[in-house]
């Protein structure tokens, strides 16, 4: 008897998928529908958020949801089905320090992002070489005298492991090399609130963060002469900067690929995408 | 309706025996029904403590299970005594983790629990009634600030503090974080040692004052030894919060896997070490398993506490 009865009920909810399933593909040509999930990077959540209220108010049979747990979550989440979308702050398709590359998965520029080695007000430095960068965070230069500020013990403070934010940095201004691990005037933080907090409230600290959290309170130093601006960033000279990335197992289809679209579409990062102060990707040659 | 007449207990407790007997034409009888209820909350009852526990069991048993698969790739021994943690290079010695853990709870309990008896004392014993009515509230309110505060006034007035009143670099270390601790644990702590000195009989303190003894060695003597055991639950009550205690503590403590031997040198506990790491962790792997042990571990910490909780609850001086 009960046996029937689940049986039965398990045929009108196949028939109500296949209904679905038929309903949502007839209407994929005339009106998108369906359900998006993006998780990853943290640093390019506000850009997803703000684009999924757009392009909800456009397409409002499509649902997404958004949230973010660290870069790396991204591509994992997509690899598992648990995501269609992963933001993810480096090119997951490509090896880098502490990844290896996410076979499968095709990589989307949707934004680009520029870091900044930022210092606290106090310290008399304003221009280091990547040499001069390298030392610092691999712990061989220890005192900011050596550098050509006052005499004082380097405070290097480090995102943990797996942060977009510290992959990107160690390739693009320590050109790839280690970071130091432990010492006495070492420590590592959470999150770039986190790390901005630290920078402002610690003397002869030194730490790296997205030019957007870059405050009154801390100094954005220059690399190699160059300062970290958007305009340095566009012309080219200023090399600290990164692109944010979409994940997504195969090609994209269907919602998924029309809300890529929209983001990287001249509307979206012209407008929203750069009063959130992230670079369009048209900018870059 | 029950209809309990004004006349007399006998003859009320009869009258309900028949009301329970008659049938209001309903198609069970009263009797029926009522019995029916009450094992229809026997169940209910039972069936959610069971649920309870399957939770408790089920938590356990998967934690443990992911965890015990780090030991396919580590040996027992690198695990727990081991002092490199370098996951990138697949070393997983949680050795400066546990002994953080340790450090951090000891330095918390030794600078919270006199300052706490102390509190509880004056609470219960030397404030006049209105200063009381106040104050327990008060107490009772600190316990329900988010840790994350804590955290956060640790990490912007106390570490500066510290680094001016030291002179050392960065105030970052298991003293900023016992510090912090140990304002967080202090309103439980005084609140339930307040309790259970207030439970202490007064004829206790009259036979007392009746010897002669001054105030002093009433409280010393005979009222504190008295609430003994109140006063080690509190203890371990506190213990067991500032064992688990995540966000407040990965704020001022300094992330960095270096053993805790300097009160100021930035190290890590096991919250903090599996808060700071476990959102950048590939899912199925060893660090990812290594974590979930670390997890592990901390549960097991306080379910031992709990033990001991009811163990001296179980003796302990009763009025």
């Amino acid at each position: 008897m009960k046996r029937k009865w689940l049986k039965g009920m398990a045929l009108t909810l196949m028939a109500l998928a296949v209904a679905f399933g038929s309903v949502s593909s007839a209407g994929a040509a005339s009106k998108l529908s369906g359900r998006i999930v993006v998780n990853g990077s943290s640093a390019l959540l506000p850009l997803t958020l703000q684009a999924a209220n757009e392009f909800k108010k456009l397409n409002p049979k499509v649902r997404i949801s958004a949230s973010a747990a660290g870069s790396i979550t991204g591509p994992q989440s997509v690899r598992k089905g648990i995501a269609d979308i992963g933001a993810v702050d480096w090119d997951a398709t490509k090896d880098v320090p502490g990844f290896k590359k996410f076979d499968g998965q095709v990589a989307h520029k949707v934004a680009v992002i520029p870091f900044a080695a930022v210092i606290n007000s106090g310290v008399g430095v304003n221009n280091l070489t990547t040499a001069q960068l390298q030392g610092i965070f691999s712990g061989k230069i220890t005192n900011w005298k050596d550098v050509g500020g006052s005499d004082a013990d380097i405070i290097v403070v480090n995102r943990a492991f797996g942060s977009g934010t510290r992959v990107n940095f160690q390739m693009k201004a320590l050109a790839g090399k280690d970071f130091m691990t432990k010492g006495s005037n070492y420590k590592e933080v959470k999150s770039s609130g986190d790390m901005k907090t630290a920078i402002e409230t610690t003397p002869n600290a030194i730490g790296y963060i997205d030019l957007v959290y870059v405050t009154s309170k801390m100094k954005a130093v220059k690399i190699n002469n160059v300062a970290a601006t958007e305009a340095n960033v566009i012309n080219g000279s200023y090399k600290v900067w990164g692109y944010g990335y979409y994940m997504t197992k195969g090609q994209p289809t269907g919602a998924t690929k029309a809300f890529i679209e929209y983001v990287q579409s001249k509307k979206f990062q012209t407008g929203s995408l750069k009063k959130l102060k992230f670079i369009p990707i048209s900018a870059m040659k | 309706m029950i209809d309990i007449p004004t006349s007399g207990k006998a003859s009320a407790s009869s009258e309900l025996g028949r009301s329970l007997e008659a049938s209001s034409g309903r198609i069970f009888s009263r009797k029926a029904r009522l019995s029916f209820y009450n094992r229809t909350f026997r169940i209910v009852c039972i069936a959610s403590a069971v649920f309870v526990c399957v939770i408790l069991f089920s938590i356990l048993f998967l934690m443990g299970r992911t965890g015990v698969l780090t030991f396919e790739t580590v040996s027992v021994k690198d695990f727990f005594f081991s002092t490199e943690w370098v996951p990138e290079n697949d070393q997983y010695g949680a050795f400066i983790f546990i002994f953080g853990t340790f450090a951090l709870t000891l330095l918390t309990m030794v600078i919270s629990v006199p300052l706490s008896v102390i509190i509880a004392v004056f609470l219960s014993e030397m404030t006049p009634g209105w200063l009381k009515t106040a104050l327990r509230p008060i107490l009772d309110l600190l316990v329900g600030i988010p840790s994350v505060v804590y955290g956060f006034l640790g990490l912007t007035v106390l570490i500066p503090m510290l680094r001016t009143v030291t002179g050392t670099n960065m105030g970052d270390g298991i003293l900023a974080a016992a510090i912090v601790l140990t304002i967080m644990v202090l309103p439980t702590i005084s609140r339930i040692t307040d309790d259970s000195i207030v439970a202490v009989p007064r004829k206790y303190r009259d036979a007392s004052y009746a010897l002669g003894s001054t105030r002093f060695q009433t409280i010393v003597k005979v009222v504190l030894p008295a609430a003994r055991s109140g006063i080690m639950y509190a203890v371990i009550l506190g213990m067991a919060r500032a064992i688990g205690e995540t966000m407040a503590v990965v704020m001022v403590i300094g992330n960095t896997p270096q053993l805790a031997d300097a009160l100021f040198k930035p190290t890590s506990v096991l919250t903090s070490n599996i808060v700071m790491q476990i959102a950048n962790v590939p899912f199925d792997s060893t660090w990812n398993y290594a974590l979930y042990l670390m997890g592990f571990i901390l549960l097991i910490i306080s379910l031992l506490m709990i033990v001991i909780v009811r163990l001296l609850q179980g003796r302990g001086v009763k009025a």
